[in-house]
């Protein structure tokens, strides 16, 4: 090439990082509904594992080996609707899309930004269904004679062998540290096919595209 | 100092051709084209004629199915992805019929946006984008969002973005077409001016007629192919004969 000297491009992880929080911070309604697939998946394995973390309190049965079946089988669906989710998401953007490559970004980029942004919904989806799935959990404890308000105090702060990875934690920390992390993971994987689609786009069509 | 390159822009023979199914649409189909750096060039022609698709292989947006393009003498079909980032990034700007600015970030951060990808320093960045958008005359609305911005101004975001760094060229694709009369006058004459002042060579694919007034050549597009190529001094004459 004659005497042109190509530059380097950059996209620092700050920049990336300022502008998923902006459009997570912008777009609520489109961020709401992904955020509340994860919300409910996380609500539903804390719940499960408070109540049965209570129940072997009182004396009963704790956690059943058919409840891991059923907590799998609910973030994966959780996880089926994030990716659609997503992926509506990044069709709604195509110019979006389109633009910043024009703008010297490169493929790469484009994933780096919808990762981040799923791992900050996973995050703020994941606390918000640690707080439902605790509100649900106590709620049951305490309309359930068999259980009470004392054992379910009790069981939130001991350890339970039973919760995956976190067992050595007490159950209200394990729960939440292992919440989140799973929430944020699941996010992050489900998002991979739309973000890795959106940074593969030519920017030609993706500027064209009418919704 | 010597201009290094005379044509900032040259296509040999460029084709663009797309299957739709079973027929093939030829866009473009054999265009020969020479811009001299500083030029101010409109493309003009009816809807279908090519204009888009050219401003495309220009912009290195798109591949053609046959011939090249060069800016500033490279070859861009021999650029990598890595390259054709940066070439978008450095040596043109953008400039889009229904804008496309970021709707999530203010002005002054749109602007500033192609000077992240460039490598800019924070404080550089944040002092060009302000000068930027103060020439367009945005000085009270570096902090305003594209939604609360009409759309001349939005327009006017998108000139100070495309000019953040320091591009060669500036392709416009129809910048006027969702602007009112008044508005697009303001924004073509807003072109005309920059292009005077800094030298950037820019080319326009517009239906607009208003665009003449300012453009040192037209190129006509029809069918693919280049019908006539016409200088201001050529129409001028014309006018005269009415």
């Amino acid at each position: 090439m004659s005497g042109v000297e190509i530059g380097e491009i950059h996209l620092p992880l700050s920049e990336a990082f300022y502008i998923s929080v902006q459009n997570v911070r912008r777009r609520f309604a489109r961020v709401a509904i992904t955020t509340a697939s994860v919300t409910l998946g996380i609500a539903f394995f804390v719940s499960l594992m408070m109540m049965a973390s209570f129940q072997a309190q009182a004396g009963g049965t704790g956690v059943q080996p058919y409840m891991y079946w059923l907590l799998f089988i609910s973030l994966l669906v959780c996880g089926v609707g994030i990716t659609n989710s997503m992926l509506i998401a990044v069709a709604e953007r195509y110019k979006e899309i389109g633009t910043y490559k024009c703008l010297g970004a490169l493929d790469r980029h484009i994933l780096e930004m919808f990762l981040i942004e799923a791992m900050l919904v996973g995050g703020i989806g994941g606390v918000a269904g640690y707080v439902i799935g605790l509100i649900a959990a106590i709620v049951y404890a305490v309309a359930n004679p068999a259980v009470g308000l004392q054992n379910a105090l009790a069981a939130l702060v001991r350890p339970n062998a039973a919760v995956p990875f976190a067992g050595a934690l007490p159950v209200a920390l394990g729960l939440l540290v292992l919440g989140a992390g799973i929430a944020i993971l699941l996010s992050l994987i489900a998002t991979i096919y739309p973000a890795y689609y959106a940074a593969r786009l030519n920017p030609a069509e993706a500027l064209r595209y009418e919704i | 100092m010597a201009l290094r390159y005379e044509y900032t822009v040259e296509t040999e023979d460029l084709a663009k051709y797309y299957k739709m199914g079973v027929y093939i649409v030829k866009a473009l189909d054999g265009v020969n084209l020479k811009i001299r750096r500083g030029e101010y060039v409109s493309i003009m022609g009816p809807s279908g004629a090519g204009k888009t698709t050219l401003f495309n292989m220009i912009g290195g947006l798109d591949r053609p199915t046959r011939g090249k393009v060069y800016i500033d003498e490279v070859d861009i079909s021999k650029l990598d992805a890595y390259e054709l980032a940066w070439l978008r990034a450095r040596k043109i700007g953008y400039i889009f019929q229904t804008f496309n600015l970021i709707p999530v970030l203010t002005a002054m951060e749109n602007v500033m946006l192609p000077m992240i990808f460039a490598g800019v320093r924070r404080e550089e960045r944040i002092r060009k984008a302000r000068e930027l958008l103060e020439r367009v005359g945005l000085g009270e609305r570096l902090y305003h969002r594209p939604t609360e911005l009409s759309g001349g101004q939005q327009q006017r975001v998108a000139i100070a973005r495309a000019l953040a760094n320091d591009p060669a060229i500036i392709l416009a694709d129809e910048p006027t077409g969702n602007l009112d009369l008044q508005t697009g006058l303001e924004i073509i004459n807003l072109l005309r001016q920059l292009n005077k002042e800094r030298g950037v060579t820019i080319v326009t694919a517009t239906h607009d007629l208003k665009m003449i007034d300012v453009s040192d050549r037209i190129i006509y597009l029809r069918d693919g192919k280049v019908e006539r190529i016409e200088t201001r001094a050529e129409i001028a004459v014309e006018a005269e004969e009415f």
